[in-house]
């Protein structure tokens, strides 16, 4: 256990290099909330309703910016392409002579980054939070807070076993990138980045797409926190999402086993 | 000039000849830039599923508006993005040097020298969502206006370049230009939609400086209202003065940055 600690302590302070960098870019990825939030103005004063599928104006914006804070924990950068290089290049190799399991090696790598990027980004999320403050109505309740923090964890579990999943596909096709970007643009839209999955005109489907994996990478944090999801529908909710982690863990023990089996360990 | 149209020529066939090695891969691409289409459409769709107009605009006028702010990304994702992206690589390698040192205006070639084959259908989808978009609305484009309406677009090309182009001299100073996406990314943004939706008291700011001093929200929005809305004779005649400015500016600053160019490690 030690060395994933030391693995993660050392990849923090990596990562922790260029935090001006990272202010930066944080900043920037903020002001196009600005055009989100005019865009739903007039989309709402137009249709003179205050609610569209069970979305006020201000939850709308609301549910944009916490999808912001979903993103956070679940989105992985970086890390299939960079496991699919390891594999092309063989230098996976290195992982494979030591006392290490690689998966694990990845986890406490990966939990460092995010430790970074959040506390790093912490200051322009709570300018932002704070200067939007006005569109959030209400807060959840103390065990709400608790369900928000456990969906975040869990959107975090999904979006690495996911990730590594596919990163490992690398092991029988070569070139991986353009199947990542495929499937990265379809998770962007599928996981409620963009809009609230609420609001697509999807008559029947939407209870698929609610139980997808991808929904658990933005939208269910997001619609925990607005108490978008009834208390008896939750547990359910979570069943499913932990049965996603699952599938997706035994999926990567899977293919790295195969994916060993396989690898003629050539390059580097 | 016929020479820089031959050897664009060149570029363009060497790049899709690179591309067609690799074809599964190209059409993957392909397939990604599909996908968009389809994740905007359906976004687009979805709004107008709730509301009638948005910012004055009814159905028909955003889709040709969507058409032509796609065609202008694809336009300018096929043959300047890539290129003004790895600028920085460039700077950062010393591989500059051997730009630098071909027989030809160093901007034409490191801006042109690659095509990206796979955004170029952006260009004709775009042109096909304003056409299917045309039809609809049931007016069809007066014919004196369609070559005028060609300029404004190639006006707001030639702007959004000159933005690239500007952000792409900063790397000779910065060396690691990461954010250059992330800042162009935020210009894309702001010529996603129309310029009406700024027209909230409170975004008066935005509308003054993306408006008139980095004109971003005149792109898109000033060569569709010419062929959709009604004609705003002084926003089309500056966009037209401001697209001409910014491409000396962003020339002048670009060759100026060349001479701060300090070819490390070549």
């Amino acid at each position: 256990m030690n060395k994933y600690f030391n693995i993660a302590r050392l990849s923090l302070k990596e990562r922790l290099t260029y935090r001006g960098d990272f202010l930066f870019s944080s900043f920037l990825r903020f002001l196009p909330m600005i055009t989100s939030i005019l865009l739903w103005k007039s989309v709402y004063s137009s249709s003179e309703q205050d609610s569209l599928s069970g979305f006020s104006f201000k939850q709308v914006i609301a549910y944009l910016l916490l999808v912001n804070i979903s993103r956070m924990f679940s989105s992985m950068p970086g890390l299939a392409t960079n496991l699919a290089r390891d594999v092309r290049e063989g230098s996976i190799k290195k992982y494979l002579l030591q006392p290490i399991d690689l998966i694990g090696y990845l986890m406490s790598y990966r939990i460092a980054h995010k430790a970074a990027y959040i506390s790093t980004s912490l200051v322009p999320y709570i300018i932002l939070f704070g200067s939007c403050a006005s569109f959030f109505d209400t807060f959840p309740t103390p065990v709400g807070c608790a369900y928000f923090i456990l969906s975040l964890m869990l959107a975090f579990v999904i979006g690495f076993y996911f990730e590594v999943c596919l990163g490992m596909l690398s092991f029988w096709i070569l070139e991986v990138t353009s199947l990542l970007y495929v499937v990265t643009t379809l998770s962007f839209f599928l996981s409620g980045h963009l809009i609230p999955l609420d609001l697509l005109d999807t008559t029947g489907w939407l209870d698929v797409l609610k139980n997808l994996p991808f929904a658990y990478l933005a939208y269910f944090p997001a619609a925990i926190f607005l108490q978008k999801i009834s208390d008896d529908d939750l547990l359910l909710r979570f069943f499913i999402g932990v049965l996603w982690a699952l599938f997706f863990f035994l999926l990567s023990r899977v293919i790295l086993y195969f994916g060993l089996r396989k690898y003629s360990a050539y390059g580097a | 000039m016929l020479r820089h149209l031959r050897l664009m020529f060149c570029f363009a066939k060497f790049s899709l000849l690179g591309e067609l090695a690799f074809r599964s891969n190209f059409l993957l691409k392909i397939l990604v830039e599909l996908i968009w289409l389809g994740i905007l459409l359906t976004f687009f769709k979805t709004i107008f599923g709730k509301s009638s107009n948005v910012a004055g605009w009814n159905e028909h006028e955003f889709l040709f508006f969507v058409g032509a702010y796609y065609a202008l990304e694809g336009f300018v994702e096929t043959f300047f993005l890539e290129n003004c992206v790895e600028f920085s690589e460039l700077v950062r390698s010393g591989n500059l040097d051997f730009c630098l040192l071909k027989p030809i205006d160093p901007q034409f070639f490191i801006t042109l020298r690659r095509v990206d084959w796979s955004t170029a259908p952006k260009i004709l989808l775009g042109f096909i969502m304003i056409s299917f978009a045309m039809y609809e609305i049931g007016k069809p484009l007066e014919l004196w206006k369609v070559p005028l309406f060609l300029i404004l677009f190639l006006c707001g090309c030639s702007l959004a370049y000159s933005f690239l182009l500007l952000l792409t001299a900063l790397s000779v100073w910065m060396i690691r230009n990461q954010s250059l996406m992330e800042v162009w990314w935020l210009f894309t943004n702001l010529m996603r939609y129309p310029r009406q939706i700024y027209d909230s008291e409170w975004a008066l700011p935005i509308r003054m400086v993306f408006g008139f001093i980095i004109p971003a929200l005149l792109a898109v929005s000033i060569p569709v209202e010419f062929a959709v809305k009604e004609i705003n004779i002084e926003f089309t005649l500056f966009l037209f003065v401001i697209a001409v400015v910014y491409f000396q500016l962003s020339r002048m600053f670009f060759n100026y940055s060349l001479k701060y160019y300090r070819s490390a490690s070549s």
